[in-house]
């Protein structure tokens, strides 16, 4: 028998499979399709599960200590240039299959209960299962084209399920905001990488950053290029794991269906980029301007998402926040050269921010039973509450998220994120700084989000505030769709949601476990020797301190948001908001980030688009008009032209070019 | 009038070359003169006006006329041979070296196997048209042949009179089935075109007659003889102009959105597919491998010239609020990556101009059909007056979507690998200095930025959002019928075959390209005083990298 990881390929090409026959099906045979639910959704789950026990094969394999394997054949090839493809299993590849599958699988079953009320549930299934291959297709990428390759795919794959409502506004924007942002990354990314396949002759992650060390050593590529290189391939996880500045799109994306911002827009597609940061540590590693930039960018991604999540009132557009912050926790510790860390983080942040999207989704379907399918009703936190009665599952499994997010000893977050603050500390004590004041601010909004949806009395059915939040939003409520849909009862979700939700609380709240500091068995599948070093300089010393601060900022900040949300002690809106205007009204605006990116890109291209236009049919255009008038207009000519018959005139330019042909013709015979 | 005397030539001529040939099947002459003769029978077909008989007899014809090529492409054609292969030579009027030589290498082979396909499904895209259909299919037919002529033919003489003569059917077309502008769009055409192709035929007698020997116009001989750098640089501008009309080159672009935004769908994926890559393989064939000293010159020109056509047309095409002629600027925008494909002066970036020409083809005429057919539902052009149309034609959404991310090079798809070619070629080579590569593919990489921008948008503004109830209240929107879905799906086939395993294609012309490039390195090697010190690099200096070095054999295990 084969070993898993010889057959590890069927891992991306069995979802694959099943999206292409689904796909194709809804093509040509669309009715149909759409009517065979259960069927399409077994076949889809199947192939997802096959892929995920694959995946879970190469994981036990590679804990086993298998050797990594690469398969490669040559795809494209022209003079001296190969380009080869295949695909690569190690430790690293092998955690992030797991959980992509692990994860995907979850929310398809989850799916097939959000979406059971959806038109377009085979779409949205088959949508899943292209998703899911393309990331499994990009972490099993050798080389850094092929990343691209696949980096692209779950973008369009983002794209499509961003706007899988496509009837609404809202969400044809927000995917294609979603893909041009992503596109401006890309932009990076592929002159990067080009600039590295001219300065190395190599794609592959190892080939790279050992021929690029050797041509400065060489002195034949500079350093600034070097740098440059480095910098411009970083815009891609930039981007894609929604960075600052470039991360505007992903607060829009949660237009898109909730378990969708749960897989794609929390767990797998934005670790992407920082997974892809991992792959490139060895070129990184050579150069400490690029890691403490990377560092920088993302602190301030960290800070700045926390920061405007505190005031958000949409509760999945806070939870979007909430992970802009966090991918920026984990792109600080990539900047401190601790990829075990950041991709620790990565691993326990996918479970629990999966649960809490999920949650927040089956909190918005029993939403939408009692104020409607308006999404900006049924996100709205100031009209949830107490819900924790109606939904326990779902309330216990959110609390349990909050707490792990919060880095409370001994659940997930706590561990991964307090080794990435280690690591801050010891590198760049100021970038610490700032990640530990996050780490407060992240323990109260979760728990402010907890409170205002779970806690206190329900606010769902006051009206006023119902019309009042639609006009504020400026969408006109829509008089005939409240007539339809009467209120109905809250309730907890079926099965297929609070199952997916009640598996996910597990890893998130033993997964920290792995990764203890002292004896980490996640540093050691991925670097063994760096796990020995890491357990020898472990000192409780260090640790505790360290340690006991971040949970002393995140008791303090639980303890706010306690008293403001729960216990109602402390009227934060009089005693903070109002008493700084400014501040309250520059987070609420989100930094005025989108409406600066609105005046200056948007507008702007469009402007300039429109000025290229004007001299195109002004200028160029009207020189050729100008002078086709003037040569062959003139005279009688015209007053045809100008006077509708055109036939004519153009009949004597047929017969013109004809006269021309024959006559070059016999001119071309000389008489010689 | 003009074609019928062509014809009964070139039939006669086919009857001596069977016999000259007689071992070698004339397979590209049968593939020239099925169509044109098929053309001429379709006065002779029972029909009532309306078309449907003619329709089957026309798809008949483009069908036999594909299998031909096909058939040649497997029998005939070897794609490890740079050579010219398929060849048949019938001296015509040996007076003045006029031959009847067709043949075809790695430049014109992948061209006509795209034409005859194209062809094919334009006539299939051509089924509802009910004005006229004699004169309509007789004029696609006629044109399929003349355009493989184009691809096929090894004289210059009998480049420019196929050249020519593909101009009337196109100039009809637009002329008799276009839009409410036609007259001015075809009148736009015939005097750009045909004025600019004047230079080819100035070019001709002036290539032909140099050395003072009898004229002869055939490439071969074309190609062996040692023109000074002077009457290089003369004739390379010429011809620069009359391939830059076609393909079009910014500013000589704007007859096309005129035809482009008056033609009808069949016409248009005709205009698209075949009549642009005209100008591209022309580019190849005379300009880069005929004039290699002059193109040494010209090169950096060619390559500026690509950046302006990506980003200036893709520019105009964002703010076009008319659906056709959006996607008319984006075929220009596309065209700028072979302008930079054939300025690179790398076998990669050659070959990537190759590939984009072909991808293009097929990906310009799926969203030609695309906005053709939704046209017919929606009866305007405007994007204002359209918008939430997805909600009633889900598959057309779908088809669109799928065809305009092809456009904007998605992995997976020809685009995207075309694209990445040029790209990496045009970067890596050391024919041109470190700060022009950068400044060029950056600017370039804007180009992928913004395609997606006016794409997307279109889509937007076409299927997202509320259905327009304007339009609803005056159109009936029915989805996708199995005619256009068949359609679409026979030019996805290839772009994402491609897309997947671009050897498809590249291994059909790649030593055709090495060849051609080698001609031109060996041509730049050799000048002694390159222009525009800045930009070009002392061609002797070593390249920096050895060629990639690639594990070795086609798999490692480690």
């Amino acid at each position: 028998m084969p070993s898993a990881a010889e057959i590890a390929w069927l891992i991306p090409v069995l979802p694959l499979l099943g999206a292409v026959i689904t796909g194709l099906g809804l093509i040509s045979f669309n009715r149909t399709i759409n009517r065979l639910r259960k069927p399409v959704a077994v076949i889809l789950l199947s192939c997802l599960g096959a892929a995920a026990v694959l995946s879970y094969a190469v994981l036990l394999e590679q804990l086993a200590g298998a050797p990594s394997v690469e398969h490669l054949f040559i795809w494209a090839s022209a003079g001296d240039f190969t380009l080869p493809m295949g695909y690569v299993i190690d430790p690293l590849g092998a955690v992030m299959l797991s959980l992509v599958t692990t994860i995907a699988l979850l929310v398809m079953v989850y799916s097939h209960g959000y979406m059971a009320h959806d038109k377009g549930y085979v779409r949205f299934f088959t949508y899943l299962a292209l998703f899911s291959s393309s990331m499994l297709g990009l972490i099993v990428s050798p080389n850094l084209l092929e990343i691209y390759v696949f980096w692209e795919l779950v973008g369009m794959c983002s794209y499509l399920l961003v706007g899988f409502w496509y009837d609404r506004e809202g969400a044809a924007h927000a995917a294609q905001k979603a893909f041009v942002v992503n596109r401006v990354g890309d932009f990076g990314l592929l002159l990067g990488i080009l600039g590295l396949f001219w300065a190395t002759g190599s794609f592959d992650f190892q080939g790279i950053s050992s021929g690029l060390s050797q041509a400065i050593d060489l002195g034949t590529v500079p350093n600034w290029a070097a740098l440059t290189m480095c910098l411009l391939v970083f815009m891609g996880p930039m981007a894609k794991s929604a960075q600052f500045p470039l991360h505007v799109w992903l607060p829009d994306a949660m237009e898109g269906p909730t378990p969708i911002s749960a897989l794609i827009h929390a767990a797998t597609m934005v670790a992407a980029g920082v997974f892809l940061v991992a792959r490139l540590e060895p070129l990184y590693s050579q150069f400490p301007l690029v890691g403490m930039i990377i560092a920088i960018i993302g602190t301030i991604t960290c800070f700045l998402g926390a920061s405007i999540a505190l005031t958000q009132m949409d509760l999945k557009k806070g939870l979007a926040y909430s992970t802009v912050s966090q991918l920026g926790y984990m792109m600080l510790a990539m900047g401190c050269g601790a990829p075990i860390a950041g991709m620790f983080h990565l691993v326990t942040h996918a479970f629990f921010k999966a649960m809490l999207f999920l949650g927040s989704g089956s909190v918005i379907h029993a939403m939408e039973d009692v104020v409607g399918h308006e999404p900006i009703l049924a996100q709205d936190m100031r009209l949830m509450g107490g819900l924790r009665k109606k939904m326990p599952i779902t309330a216990i499994t959110f609390f349990i998220g909050c707490i792990a997010i919060s880095g409370i000893p001994p659940l997930a977050g706590f561990w991964s994120k307090d080794e990435i603050l280690g690591q801050a500390f010891n590198t760049f004590p100021l970038l610490w700084g700032v990640g530990f004041l996050t780490a407060g601010m992240t323990a109260f909004y979760m728990f402010r989000l907890y409170f205002l949806t779970f806690e206190g009395s329900f606010r769902g059915e006051n009206k006023d505030l119902q019309e009042q939040l639609l006009l504020a939003s400026g969408n006109s409520s829509d008089e005939s769709d409240h007539a339809h849909s009467p209120p109905g009862v809250l309730h907890e979700s079926p099965w297929s949601m609070t199952l997916p939700l009640s598996i996910l609380a597990v890893p998130s709240v033993l997964i920290g476990l792995m990764g203890t500091p002292w004896n980490s068995r996640f540093a050691a599948l991925l670097n063994p020797e760096e796990a020995i070093e890491m357990a020898k300089t472990f000192s409780w010393g260090e640790f505790l301190p360290l340690a006991g601060a971040s949970v002393g900022i995140s008791s303090v900040g639980i303890s706010i948001a306690v008293l403001g949300y729960f216990l109602n002690r402390i009227d934060l809106d009089k005693s903070v908001a109002s008493r700084f205007p400014s501040i309250n009204k520059f987070l609420a605006n989100k930094w005025y980030l989108d409406d600066i990116n609105e005046k200056l890109f948007v507008q702007g291209s469009r402007k300039l688009a429109k000025e290229v236009l004007e001299v195109d049919a002004k200028v160029v255009d009207g020189v050729v008009n100008l002078t086709g008038l003037l040569t062959l207009g003139s005279g009688e000519g015209l007053k045809y032209f100008e006077t509708g018959r055109a036939q004519f005139y153009a009949l004597i330019v047929f017969g013109g070019v004809i006269a021309l042909v024959v006559l070059f013709g016999v001119l071309g015979n000389p008489p010689n | 009038m003009q074609e019928l005397i062509l014809g009964t030539f070139l039939d006669s001529d086919l009857s001596l070359g069977t016999n000259h040939l007689s071992n070698n099947f004339p397979w590209l002459s049968l593939s020239i003169l099925f169509p044109i003769v098929g053309a001429f029978l379709v006065p002779f077909i029972p029909d009532k006006g309306e078309g449907k008989q003619v329709r089957w007899f026309a798809l008949g014809i483009a069908l036999t006329t594909f299998l031909i090529t096909v058939l040649a492409y497997i029998y005939g054609y070897d794609p490890s041979i740079d050579n010219l292969q398929l060849a048949e030579r019938v001296s015509w009027l040996p007076d003045l070296g006029l031959t009847w030589a067709v043949g075809a290498d790695g430049l014109s082979m992948p061209l006509i196997l795209l034409t005859s396909f194209i062809t094919a499904l334009a006539v299939l895209a051509a089924w509802p048209v009910s004005f006229k259909p004699k004169l309509f299919f007789f004029l696609i037919l006629a044109m399929d042949g003349g355009q493989i002529a184009v691809f096929a033919v090894q004289d210059m003489i009998l480049f420019f009179l196929a050249w020519e003569l593909e101009l009337i059917p196109v100039y009809l077309l637009l002329a008799i089935w276009g839009g409410k502008k036609r007259q001015y769009a075809a009148t736009k055409f015939i005097i750009y075109t045909a004025g600019s192709s004047l230079f080819i035929l100035i070019v001709a007698l002036a290539m032909g007659f140099f050395g003072g020997d009898t004229p002869n116009f055939e490439f071969i001989n074309l190609s062996q003889k040692n023109f000074g750098e002077g009457f290089q640089v003369l004739c390379y501008s010429g011809l620069l102009i009359a391939f830059g009309v076609k393909l079009p080159i910014v500013p000589l672009h704007t007859w096309l959105p005129d035809a482009h935004g008056e033609a009808t769908a069949p016409v248009h994926m005709l205009l698209a597919g075949i009549l642009l890559k005209m100008g591209g393989y022309a580019l190849l064939r005379f300009n880069a491998q005929l004039l290699p000293e002059a193109h040494a010159q010209f090169a950096p020109l060619l390559i500026i010239l690509g950046v302006v056509n990506i980003i200036y047309a893709a520019l105009t095409s964002f703010a076009q609020r008319n659906l056709k002629r959006k996607i008319a600027y984006s075929s220009i925008s596309h065209m700028g990556f072979v302008l930079i494909g054939i300025g690179s002066f790398s076998t990669l970036g050659t070959s990537g101009a190759m590939l984009q020409m072909i991808s293009h083809g097929l990906i310009g005429a799926s969203l030609f059909f695309l906005v053709g057919a939704t046209y017919d539902r929606t009866h305007t052009l405007q994007l204002d007056e359209m918008g939430g149309v997805g909600q009633k034609m889900r598959i057309m959404f779908a088809l669109w979507t799928v065809c305009s991310l092809a456009s904007l090079a998605l992995p997976g798809m020809s685009g995207f690998i075309s694209e990445l070619m040029v790209f990496a070629g045009f970067v890596t080579d050391e024919a041109f200095t470190l700060p022009f590569r950068i400044v060029i593919a950056a600017f370039a990489a804007i180009g992928v930025i913004l395609t997606p921008i006016y794409l997307l948008s279109m889509l937007r503004e076409i299927f997202f959002g509320k259905e327009n109830a304007q339009l609803l209240s005056t159109t009936k929107l029915i989805d996708a019928e199995p005619r256009e879905i068949y359609i679409i799906g026979c030019l996805l086939v290839p772009i994402i075959g491609i897309g997947l395993y671009p050897r498809l294609m590249t291994d059909s012309y790649t030593s055709s390209i090495e060849a051609l490039v080698k001609r031109d390195v060996i041509a730049m090697e050799s000048l002694k005083n390159p222009s525009a010190q800045l930009i070009r690099r002392n061609y002797l200096a070593p390249a920096i990298i050895p060629s990639p070095s690639l594990l070795n054999g086609t798999e490692k295990t480690n």
